[in-house]
This record gives C-alpha cells, structure tokens and sequence, in this order.
C-alpha cells in the first residue's frame, strides 16, 4: 500500500488549473517572410488601413504587420505572391509619384494609389492582380486588428457584449 | 461466457438519420449496435472559452487546413473531419466543397437548425412540373412522423397553411416582429410573396448526441462503439443478404469484422453511398445493391447565394436601431411555380432574411477612419437575405470510387461529379432581383448585392445517391428506405431523397429514419427479416 500524502499536500485527484499565458501575450514576434522593405510598405499600409484613435489602437499598436508577416509565411504560394507583388508595386508607385517608399508617404499622399478600394464591392472581386491584393490586405488588416487583445479590450472599454470569446473545441486524439 | 455480439440490427452512422434509428429500434425491443467512425466528444471537457488572440492564429485558422470548409474557424477547426485524411477528388472544372463532421452525433452537433417539412411539390413534383420523378411516398404518408419529430426536436415557427410548407407540431412563436420587418413583410405582401417566422429547433443542443441517443442508450438495448470506420458490407455470397460489416479502429486502424442480421446504413448522403459502392462482390460488382447502375446517381443538394443582398436600415444608423426597430428574423417559403409556370426556370426557392448586426465591412468601399466611422454608424443597422434553391437531381451528377486515392484508413475515397446548370443559374440572378426590390420596397439601402452560388456541397445539404423509387430498374431504395436488391439493408440519410426542394432536410431525414426503421423492427416481429 503507498504512502499516505503529507497533509499539507492538495489530493491528487484535484489537480490545480493553473494560469497560463500565449506567447503573443508576453513577447514580441519576429518578422521572417518579408524583405525590410515589403515589411516596411505593410506596416504602413496597416496603419493607413487601420489608424489608431485615442480610445482605439489600430493596426500598427496590434501587431498586424508582425502577424501578417508570420501568416503569410504559412500561406500557399499563390497568396504569398499576391503579397510580395502588391507589396512591391506599394513601393514602386510610391517612389514613381513622390521618390519615396511607401513607407515615407502620408495618409493622402497614398490615396491615389490606393484607388481601387473606393470602388464598389462585387463577389468575384476586382481582377487586377494589385486591386485584389489591396482588397486582400484590406480585410486581413481589419480582421487582424479587431481579433487583437489590444483592441477588444478597448472595445470592451466602449460597450458591452465586446468580449471576442467563443467555444474553442479541443483536438481529439 | 457472455456472447461476444448479441444484437439484432448494425447501424453506421450516429448523426441525425442513425440516432434516430437507434432511438426507434431501440423502442421497439430491437438490440443495436452503432458504428460512428469519429471519436465520442465529451462537451464539457472538449470545449472551452476562448479569444481569438489566444489562439495560434488569431482566430484566422491554419492556412490551408480546409480549403473546402468554408465555415470552419480556428475556434472550431477541430470539429470538422480532416481533410487530409479523409481525401476525396473532383475534376478542377468541377470544384465540390465536401463538408463533413465525423464525430458522435454527426453534423447534428453544429446544423443550422432549420426545421422545415417538405410537401407535395416536391414528394410529387413530376406530376407538376414534368420534370424527374416523383417519391414513392407522400406528404399523407410521412406527415404522422413529421408530427412526432418536432416535438423532440423542440421546433418552434409559425404555421401557415401553405400547401408548399406543411403545418408542423411547432412550439408556436407568436413573438411580436420589429418594425424593419415589419416593413419588409409588408413588402413581400403586397409583391404575392409569403414570409413567415423562422422554424428552428430550440435549446441548448438540438443534436442526436443529447436528444436521440441518450434514450436509445437508457432501452439498454444499445452499444455504441465509437472510432470505427467502416470499410465496406459484406455479404453472404449463397443468400445475397448482407451478414456484417468490415471497419478499423480510428486510432490503430486494426481490422475488425463484426456479423449482423439486418443493416441499416445513416452515415451521411455521401459516405453512406460511399460505403455502398466500396462494398464490391461478384454479385454486386459495381457495389451493394446497386444493380440498377443508379447508385452514386442523381446527387444533388441546394444551392445557396449566401447574402444575396446586404442593407441597412436608414432609420437604425447612428446607434438608433433600438428593439422596436431592428432584430428578428424570418423565411420566404417557395413563391415561385406554384400556380404559374416561370418561363426561366423550373422549380423555386426560398430565403432566409434577418435584421440587426452590422454589414460586414468588406462590402463597404472605404477604408481607414472613414471606414471605422461607417461601421460604428451601420453598428446593429444591418439587413440582409440568403436563397437557398432547389437543385434539379440530374442522373449525369454522380460519385464514384476513385480507386487512385485512398483514405488514411487504405479504403478508397469518393471522386464526385456534380455541376449546377442554367436552370440554378437562373434562379440564382431571379433571387437577387427580388430580394433587391424587396429591401428597396422596404426603404432598406441595398450595400452589396450579387448572384453567386456557392460551389455544389458547401451548403451541406447535399442529398441522393441512393434515391428511393417504386421501379427497382431506376431507384436503389423501396418506399420504406430499404434495398430494393437485398431486403436486410436499409438506407435512412439524405442519400435516400428523391428531390429536395429548398427546404433544409435534417428534418426529412429525421421522419424518414423514425418511418423507416418502426417499419424495420415490424418486419423483424413478424419474422420477416
């Protein structure tokens, strides 16, 4: 017969959850798929996509480019294409209309290039390789910024029912 | 020594059409066993809260996990049955989206819970129209088993006396409707089209896993034995009865043989099919039963243009939408070919629609502030509708074994064929059109609209392949679900429908199942079987 436990011990049928944290939620990650320079024109088109407010941090306070840049690296080759070339034509435009990258350019100063997403959704999307990417980047940039700690908890701060919670299921072996 | 086996009756499958079997068998005094090839999930433990920057992708999902499951999130990834495992092919011109959950309870563990009935117009649609073939049964046959699933299924909806949407034994909902719908109602009135409330099952779970198999099980007349993937039906080579069934363990994929008296196959419209056709001998070379050449044939499902039009109610922008205004939600049944012949196209279909939320921000042509600014002015000012379209079953839509591509079990997958012709088309852009004049008639502002379909299966209604008949030369199932061929067999899924109509078919599967297999466990009293 074993042992009996030391009294002090919690039985070991009640084994204790303990609190534990991702690693997004104490570190930060570290860009590997872009050049400096597509990586550079994507943190810059986050934070014309997604600006930050004083009551609301926007993509660059979220980390987008940061995750963006792991997600694509993950992505097929098609997608990562899509990005690499959009991204590249960001900087191409830029420095064709102001002799700077995308990144050195104002907010206004990328309207022009950024066109193609005042024009009216349709399903299939627009078929411009460079207009797709901007509409793609557009709704990645948006999801990756509300699904954000940092955002939806100043949400939270805004209104109620923002908690961005659901059932996560479990893998089965 | 205990016996080792002592059932009467196998069933495979342990969603929707092979819970309600085992909860019909198991009433009757017939012992089952229930072969369910996913695992057996625990709800309590198996699920947990979460947020989606907890999660490895931010709620985004691995990229490429499942390129034909739409609906799956990162939250619910692990639901949905792998696709790399369970592998199947199509023809690149013809992209099908196979959507499954291989779990106990099946795809009753996350349905949409639209509960509706099908009626005349379909069961006997080649008297109206012409076209296809009628079921060998009818409404007035299958109405006494709708009447006694919805009260299990807890329904709750509005009936109308249609005569395209049977009334149904529905907890009534009399709730009161907001304004905006209202509004539209009152459109779609005065344009001849009719709307009623939605019909949907109620509660905390409505699936096989809490409803059907927990009573079968307190019979004591039910094994469940989870982790089984069934390979093919054998057969007894001198009777040309079905004796048992070949599956392997999930985990181990050790062989198992396990001899029945009767069969009854609820594994879902496509693996049960798929089981039919892997289970090859040299009286049924082309599969179980299906001497007819129609097994894998006139598959078919219903074809969604998933929001045909998103709004927004003028009135609600600027957070102005309170209860009395926005929120509710409701079902445009079948309008079209009932007394008057379209000249476009064959058939109908219906509509979900709904009010409050906000539209999705992709279909807004903004970005930057003017877009957060959009999105909090249309916050809980949303409107929007989905068709869903009756697909005509044609006989060249089809599966088939592709001998090439195997499972990670070894057993041989699906290749399907099945491609949507000017017919779905039409009805397709005919929904648009007057979705666009209803909201428009509602004083909605239409944001977005268009009549895509989404590709063949992503509805997850996809049905046929073992369709019933009166003629054995041009169906594989009788009336009551079983082989015409081999009279131990039984067919409960979708895989059984003849056609479908626009009506989400859980329901159907559910009387059919329930129908079927009270007339099973009759047979086998009489000494039938």
């Amino acid at each position: 017969m074993p042992a009996p436990a030391p009294a002090q011990q919690p039985a070991a049928a009640e084994p204790t959850e303990l609190a534990t944290r991702t690693p997004d939620a104490v570190a930060d990650s570290v860009p590997r798929f872009f050049a400096p320079d597509q990586f550079a024109a994507l943190r810059r088109l986050g934070e014309i996509l997604m600006p930050a407010a004083t009551n609301r941090p926007g993509a660059t306070e979220t980390g987008v480019a940061e995750f963006l840049d792991f997600l694509l690296r993950e992505s097929d080759g098609g997608r990562q294409e899509l990005y690499r070339r959009g991204l590249d034509a960001l900087n191409q435009r830029a420095r064709q209309q102001y002799q700077k990258p995308f990144a050195g350019i104002s907010a206004a100063e990328a309207e022009p290039i950024l066109a193609a997403l005042r024009e009216p959704w349709s399903y299939s999307g627009p078929a411009d390789p460079f207009a797709r990417f901007l509409t793609a980047a557009r709704e990645d940039v948006f999801q990756a910024t509300v699904s954000a700690r940092e955002w939806v908890e100043a949400a939270a701060g805004r209104r109620r029912g923002a908690s961005g919670m659901s059932y996560y299921w479990r893998s089965q072996d | 020594m205990a016996k080792k086996y002592d059932h009467d009756v196998l069933i495979i499958g342990s969603g929707a059409a092979g819970g309600m079997a085992a909860w019909a068998l198991t009433r009757l005094g017939v012992r089952c066993l229930m072969l369910e090839a996913g695992p057996m999930p625990d709800l309590e433990k198996d699920r947990k809260l979460m947020a989606a920057y907890d999660l490895p992708y931010r709620g985004f999902g691995k990229p490429g996990r499942f390129p034909h499951v739409t609906q799956a999130s990162e939250f619910d990834a692990n639901l949905w049955a792998d696709e790399k495992q369970n592998p199947y092919s199509y023809d690149p011109s013809e992209p099908y989206y196979w959507v499954r959950i291989r779990m106990l309870g099946g795809k009753t563990l996350r349905w949409g819970r639209a509960s509706w009935r099908l009626s005349d117009y379909e069961f006997r649609g080649k008297d109206h129209d012409g076209f296809g073939d009628n079921w060998p049964i009818r409404n007035a046959d299958l109405a006494p088993f709708y009447d006694r699933v919805e009260p299990m299924f807890h329904v709750s909806g509005r009936n109308e006396g249609w005569r395209q949407l049977p009334d149904g034994k529905l907890i009534a909902d009399d709730t009161p409707d907001s304004s905006s719908i209202q509004r539209f109602r009152a459109s779609a009135q005065a344009l001849g089209i009719p709307t009623t409330k939605p019909r949907r099952a109620t509660g905390a779970l409505a699936s096989s896993a809490n409803l059907l198999l927990p009573a079968a099980m307190n019979t004591g007349r039910l094994t469940i034995v989870p982790d089984a993937v069934v390979r093919e039906i054998t057969v007894d080579a001198k009777t040309g009865l079905v004796n048992g069934a070949h599956f392997l363990d999930r985990r181990s994929r050790r062989d198992h043989h396990v001899p029945s008296r009767v069969v009854v196959l609820g594994a879902s419209t496509l693996e049960s099919t798929r089981i039919l056709l892997n289970s090859q001998s040299p009286r049924w070379p082309g599969g179980l039963g299906g001497g007819s050449g129609v097994l894998g044939r006139y598959l078919f499902d219903q074809f969604y243009v998933k929001g045909v039009v998103q709004c927004a109610v003028p009135e609600a922008r600027g957070g102005a939408g309170g209860r009395n205004l926005m929120g509710g939600a409701g079902y445009i049944a079948r309008f079209r070919n009932l007394d008057r012949r379209e000249p476009k196209f064959l058939r109908g279909y219906a509509y979900d629609f709904g009010s409050g939320g906000t539209p999705p921000a992709r279909v807004l042509p903004l970005y930057g502030e003017p877009l957060l600014k959009e999105l909090e002015n249309l916050r809980g000012a949303g409107f929007s509708m989905t068709t869903m379209g009756e697909v005509l079953p044609r006989r060249e839509n089809h599966c088939r074994i592709n001998p090439d591509v195997k499972d990670a079990w070894g057993i041989p997958a699906l290749h399907l064929s099945h491609t949507y012709t000017d017919n779905e088309r039409a009805m397709a852009q005919d929904s648009m059109e007057v979705a666009e004049e209803l909201c428009r008639r509602s004083g909605f502002e239409v944001l977005a609209k268009h009549s895509q379909m989404v590709p063949p299966g992503e509805s997850i209604h996809e049905l046929g392949g073992c369709r019933m008949g009166e003629d054995p030369r041009t169906s594989v199932l009788n009336g009551f679900n079983r082989s015409h061929e081999v009279k131990n067999l039984f067919v409960v899924d979708g895989s059984s429908f003849v056609s479908g109509g626009s009506q989400n078919p859980t329901l159907t599967i559910l009387a059919l199942s329930l129908r079927a297999s009270e007339h099973l466990a009759e047979q086998m009293r009489r000494g039938d079987l």
